[in-house]
């Protein structure tokens, strides 16, 4: 799985507001010597302190479309959330033209892999019950569970992405082309550390992943626009939408952030035995709602039913074998004992009795609980808590004027 | 030695859950086996909520000894158990309508307690109940 995070940090852009810090929801972000540290593996790419930042200090960069020039043959694969951005089936087809226009060979759309992929995964939890599994198409999703919820690791469904599945179709597909270019439009930050560039993760069969809002622009300008006919799959365009997914007794469908954590905790204390799948979208209405995305994803929602009235396309026939993944989850092992872990504990609760507990960041910890784990580790020290600071102004201002 | 102790107020359903969340938070920060952390997270709930339902309050109280054994106890003040053995055995349930129409008291809590725990303990009169539960929770 990836541990490499999309987030970029530009010092001269940021005010040092701390919003990001803030935001993380695995307190991966940290102030240090007055410029942001994202850890690495923590990050879960979720894209929340991007957000946050009011001063472009943070952004998650794609490919650029120059990257298409150093191969012979490209293929631009284009999943349903982007295409439910069109209002009907002539506009998306201009819209999968004008990509292939900036230099594809070819335009895939995703639609039939995604519906498969939906329909092994809740096929998968019907035949496998009492396990409350979680669907894996979301990034976000693996990771948070990887970071915050490890008793849940075993839970998620060992299906692969729908790109990757459809990149290794199209590189066997094309397997008498020479040098063959996969690039993946991606609608939200995460999906962008899934594939081998810009960030460098060499395990995947996608090559590049392209940022949609870097597009958009260009698609604009594009003066003549040519169309390409499409069809698409109905179930897959449902299967980035929770509320187009069609809701069984024994499914779980939910989106947003607060949610979804509550959910993985009552995962944990094993009170969600009555449901056989949960599907947790961490993005208001699920992928259409990706940060990438133009459009708003309640005009977007509507979209979905118009593009797939007419003609369809059936779900992909890929090889069941082809669609599970044998990506094999690591455990972070520290290498500490439990008694150094237990001695470590105690000193932290230590000094976290010291600092004020308003969880204000101003340290540049998130918490004082992260700010206690600093001081133990040596990194800093009660002086650098600016709450402590005041108080010790103040009782000294006060003593001089006694 | 780590010990811990957190406040569980008479029908707090609103604050329901959290301080078994803060306990499975503080025990996975100790990298307890995820399969023995399990067993707590479920333990632990089930009792919470129970302490929260039929008593008048009382005190969680968290143990990790050095060799990793993990002991929780839940001593409340309150009317106590009648029936320990009745208790014990599955779907048997005393709990209110107001519990039960926001999905608590089936019945299962103390059954599904004993089945997770290593170690399982009750003591109970008309003044209140104390439950001991034990985990051994050492790697290696």
């Amino acid at each position: 799985m990836s541990k490499k995070t999309v987030v970029c940090y530009t010092l001269s852009s940021c005010v040092k507001c701390l919003k990001c810090v803030q935001a993380c929801p695995t307190s991966a972000l940290r102030m240090e010597n007055d410029r942001i540290h994202v850890h690495q593996e923590k990050c879960i790419n979720c894209g929340r302190c991007i957000k946050a930042c009011h001063s472009k200090g943070l952004l998650a960069q794609g490919s650029t479309l120059e990257d298409i020039s150093s191969y012979d043959y490209t293929v631009c694969m284009v999943p349903s959330s982007i295409i439910s951005d069109c209002a009907s089936l002539e506009e998306a087809g201009e819209l999968l033209g004008s990509i292939k226009q900036m230099g594809f060979d070819e335009v895939v759309d995703l639609s039939d892999i995604e519906g498969q992929v939906l329909e092994e995964t809740q096929m998968f939890a019907d035949q496998q019950k009492g396990m409350s599994w979680v669907a894996s198409f979301c990034p976000v999703i693996r990771r948070f569970i990887e970071i915050n919820y490890p008793m849940l690791l075993e839970h998620i469904v060992p299906i692969q992405y729908p790109h990757e599945i459809a990149a290794k179709q199209i590189r066997t597909r094309l397997k008498n082309k020479r040098n063959v270019g996969i690039f993946h439009c991606c609608e939200c930050e995460s999906k962008l550390a899934l594939a081998k560039f810009p960030y460098g993760n060499p395990t995947y069969e996608t090559d590049h992943a392209l940022a949609m809002v870097d597009l958009f622009p260009k698609i604009q300008h594009l003066s003549k626009k040519e169309s390409i006919p499409v069809c698409l799959c109905r179930e897959g365009l449902q299967a980035c939408n929770p509320s187009h997914i069609v809701q069984k007794e024994n499914y779980l469908i939910a989106d947003g952030f607060d949610k979804i954590c509550n959910i993985l905790d009552l995962a944990e204390f094993d009170l969600l035995k009555g449901f056989d799948l949960l599907m947790l979208y961490p993005c208001f209405n699920g992928c259409i709602g990706g940060h990438l995305l133009w459009g708003n994803s309640y005009i977007l929602q509507n979209h979905i039913d118009a593009l797939t009235s007419q003609k369809r396309k059936p779900i992909a026939q890929v090889p069941f074998e082809e669609l599970y993944s044998n990506e094999e989850v690591e455990q972070n092992e520290s290498g500490e004992t439990f008694l150094e872990k237990m001695q470590f504990f105690t000193s932290v609760n230590d000094q976290l009795e010291q600092l004020p507990g308003y969880d204000c960041s101003a340290c540049g910890c998130q918490t004082c609980r992260i700010m206690a784990e600093e001081i133990v580790k040596g990194k800093k020290s009660l002086n650098d808590c600016k709450i402590l600071g005041r108080e010790k102004e103040k009782n000294h201002a006060t003593e001089n004027i006694d | 030695m780590l010990h811990k102790e957190y406040l569980i107020v008479k029908d707090d359903y609103a604050h329901a859950g959290e301080v078994s969340s803060a306990i499975k938070q503080t025990l996975s920060q100790l990298s307890i086996p995820t399969t023995v952390l399990r067993r707590i997270a479920v333990a632990c709930y089930e009792a919470e909520i129970n302490m929260i339902i039929h008593s008048d309050g009382g005190v969680i109280t968290l143990d990790v000894s050095d060799e990793g054994k993990v002991e929780l106890s839940f001593k409340d003040v309150g009317p106590g158990i009648p029936d320990v053995d009745k208790a014990c055995s599955p779907g048997y349930s005393t709990a209110s309508e107001e519990a039960r129409s926001l999905g608590f008291g089936a019945g299962m809590g103390l059954p599904n307690i004993k089945r997770v725990s290593d170690h399982f303990s009750i003591d109970t009169s008309s003044k209140g109940t104390t439950l001991t539960v034990a985990f051994e929770a050492q790697h290696e």
